[in-house]
């Protein structure tokens, strides 16, 4: 059995299914629930046995294609870079604040899609970020914490 | 419904929204020109702009980026041959090659003149169909809400093209079960929280649709590298814009026969402005008799206008449900329900009591955007195409950006930020796949919904499910969703038993 795109999304979602399903027997129900023809329980039982049985009709009836040669041809470097710029971003809000760590998401940002020039990366990160945030804080008036490194 | 035509015109006219309907159509072309990001990533970069202004207003602007989405699509269809969304994806099979000829200026006139007629017809049929359905549906009960909400949900699985449905309808499942974490709205009991805080209120739909779309499709673009062509700093030189009477002539039929064909496919749940425009194109060519028939594909007018007459009609078309049923049909009206719901609005029978003055403004405002589209957009296209030349190392960053800041401006949870990231991972991941991602917004919208209905019929029929087929519309709807349901499983069996070979494209349902 060759594993093609589809087989792959196949396995996930019954590894899912099955998770789910297993979840789901916790939920905690107050007594007498057990009585009522729905519970809290009900939908997410329907569901997992849904999915289960659609993921094992896409693994029997999936495309019988190879896998060929995968995801190797993508350009994963970027990416890869520009989600943990993400999760830095997530974990830097809150320390730095918006102006320092939103303008070192934008120059890392510009950089990893292959800006080189620093003045570019300056002139436009820079600008923006301020524009942005005078527009948020002064004009919107939306709050925005400083970050914790600053005390508050 | 005179009384509704100036309530919507006192509010869709007032200076405040006239500003959103062309503001949206010009953020709608710009994004919408964008290779890779279509109108669903457009809309939901507009949401957390609508919550600070009023609903009507805010529906207008995104009712205006959602054409706006459209149109820019056929722009880059036309000029670069690389559709915007899956909507236009037809246009380029004709609009690229009378641009190859140097009548990119005539193509682009005529895409914003088919557009704009089929916006038009197709919003006076929403003028007349929305408030009669509306009425109509206000005699539904929670089993037929239930019962349509299941078919919605199917549709858009049946419709999403070949070999798709059961991606599809997992999706759909997936979906489903996203929404069910969080509180329990019945019981008030916690499901698939796994103790965290951040998960008690569920998983926020404005997060899941820019994960799983503005952020997910900005990364696609840099993993696929999508080309932008180096066509791009040609578009400003477009040729005379201007159609002969002949042509005009010529183009008439196609465009009024495809604006109804587009409308009623876009009323259909699930089968939107994709399908719209394919089916048009379809119907054309096999209407074209001898060298006109040949002309297909190589640059017939009749080719351009018929998939741009669809796919604008069809966008209006797919408001009826959402209007009149609250229940999308798309993945576009999917997300702008789920930011009527996030106002405080529910779409449906009582938009149209509760709400008049959204239900009719939106109306309105679908034939101002036509206007602005036709009178502001099309002579702007050369400048509008300039901001195309931004490079891509300035642009993705900026998406991503106003992605993130989208979702954490309204929750002020760093936290969402990191759950973004995975689930933008997993969509990428399922993207690569080619798993549909529209089913699984409609049914994580959907979910809660669906969930109160059935409880709902459960306990109005005494604990029952026999409602399903007691009920005449209750029962209708389900044989209608069974149909459409079992109809492609043995169109696949029949042709893998005949070993019949079919070139049909997939297609994916914005």
């Amino acid at each position: 059995m060759t594993l093609s795109k589809e087989r792959i999304g196949a396995l996930f979602f019954l590894f899912i299914s099955i998770a789910y399903g297993y979840f789901a027997s916790e939920i905690k129900l107050f007594p007498g629930d057990e009585l009522d023809p729905m519970t809290a329980q009900t939908l997410p039982y329907v569901l997992s046995g849904m999915g289960i049985i659609f993921s094992l009709f896409l693994l029997i009836s999936g495309d019988h294609k190879e896998f060929g040669s995968g995801f190797t041809h993508l350009n994963w470097k970027p990416v890869i870079a520009l989600m943990l710029l993400t999760l830095f971003y997530g974990l830097s809000l809150d320390w730095l604040g918006f102006l320092i760590s939103t303008t070192v998401f934008l120059i890392a940002g510009f950089r990893i899609l292959g800006e080189k020039r620093i003045k570019v990366l300056l002139l436009v990160a820079v600008p923006f970020v301020f524009i942005f945030w005078f527009g948020l804080t002064q004009l919107l008036d939306i709050y925005l914490a400083p970050g914790r490194i600053f005390g508050s | 419904m005179l009384d509704g035509i100036i309530t919507g015109l006192q509010t869709a006219l007032l200076p405040t929204n006239l500003m959103m309907v062309v503001l949206g159509c010009f953020v709608g072309t710009f994004i919408g020109m964008l290779p890779g990001l279509g109108p669903v990533s457009a809309i939901a970069l507009m949401i957390p702009i609508t919550y600070g202004i009023d609903p009507a207003s805010g529906i207008i602007l995104m009712a205006g980026v959602y054409y706006g989405a459209i149109f820019g699509g056929s722009t880059s269809s036309i000029l670069i041959n690389a559709p915007g969304c899956s909507g236009t994806v037809v246009t380029a099979f004709d609009g690229y090659p009378l641009a190859a000829k140097g009548q990119a200026g005539k193509a682009l006139a005529l895409a914003a003149y088919a557009s704009f007629s089929g916006g038009t017809i197709s919003a006076i049929f929403l003028l007349l169909a929305a408030p009669t359905l509306a009425k109509v549906s206000l005699s539904f009960q929670s089993a037929d809400y239930f019962a349509l909400m299941v078919l919605g949900l199917s549709a858009v699985a049946a419709f999403s093209g070949k070999g798709q449905v059961v991606k599809a309808l997992i999706m759909t499942v997936f979906g489903l079960m996203l929404s069910t974490v969080g509180t329990d709205r019945a019981t008030g009991v916690e499901r698939f929280t796994f103790g965290s805080i951040d998960l008690l209120d569920g998983i926020s739909f404005l997060l899941l649709a820019m994960a799983t779309f503005a952020l997910a499709e900005a990364m696609m673009s840099v993993l696929e590298r999508v080309d932008e062509g180096a066509e791009t700093q040609d578009m400003t030189k477009l040729g005379s814009m201007k159609l002969s009477k002949e042509e005009i002539r010529e183009v008439a039929p196609t465009v009024a026969r495809s604006s109804v064909l587009g409308f009623l496919v876009g009323v259909l749940p699930g089968a939107g402005a994709t399908i719209a425009a394919f089916l048009a194109y379809g119907v054309d060519r096999n209407l074209a008799k001898g060298a006109k028939k040949d002309e297909f594909g190589t640059g017939s007018l009749r080719g351009l206008a018929a998939p741009e007459a669809a796919n604008n009609a069809a966008s209006s078309g797919s408001f009826v449900p959402l209007l009149t049923l609250g229940i999308p049909g798309s993945g576009t009206t999917a997300i702008m329900l789920g930011a009527l719901i996030s106002y405080g609005i529910q779409p449906g029978p009582r938009l149209f009591v509760d709400h008049p003055e959204v239900f009719w403004s939106v109306i309105i405002s679908m034939y101002v955007g036509n206007v602005v589209l036709l009178i502001l957009n099309l002579p702007l296209i050369p400048y509008i195409s300039r901001l195309l030349i931004i490079p891509k190392p300035i642009l993705v960053p900026m998406i991503l950006l106003f992605s993130i800041t989208g979702v954490y401006l309204v929750s002020f949870n760093s936290m969402d930020i990191l759950i973004m990231a995975g689930i933008c991972a997993l969509a990428i991941f399922l993207r690569l796949l080619t798993f549909p991602m529209a089913p699984l917004l409609l049914g994580f919208i959907l979910g809660g919904m669906m969930e109160d209905n059935l409880r709902r019929a459960l306990l109005i029929n005494d604990d029952s499910l026999s409602f399903l087929w007691e009920r005449p519309i209750t029962l209708t709807i389900m044989s209608i969703t069974l149909l459409i349901l079992v109809a492609p499983l043995f169109q696949k069996a029949i042709k893998r038993f005949f070993h019949i070979e079919s070139n049909a494209e997939s297609l994916t349902i914005d």
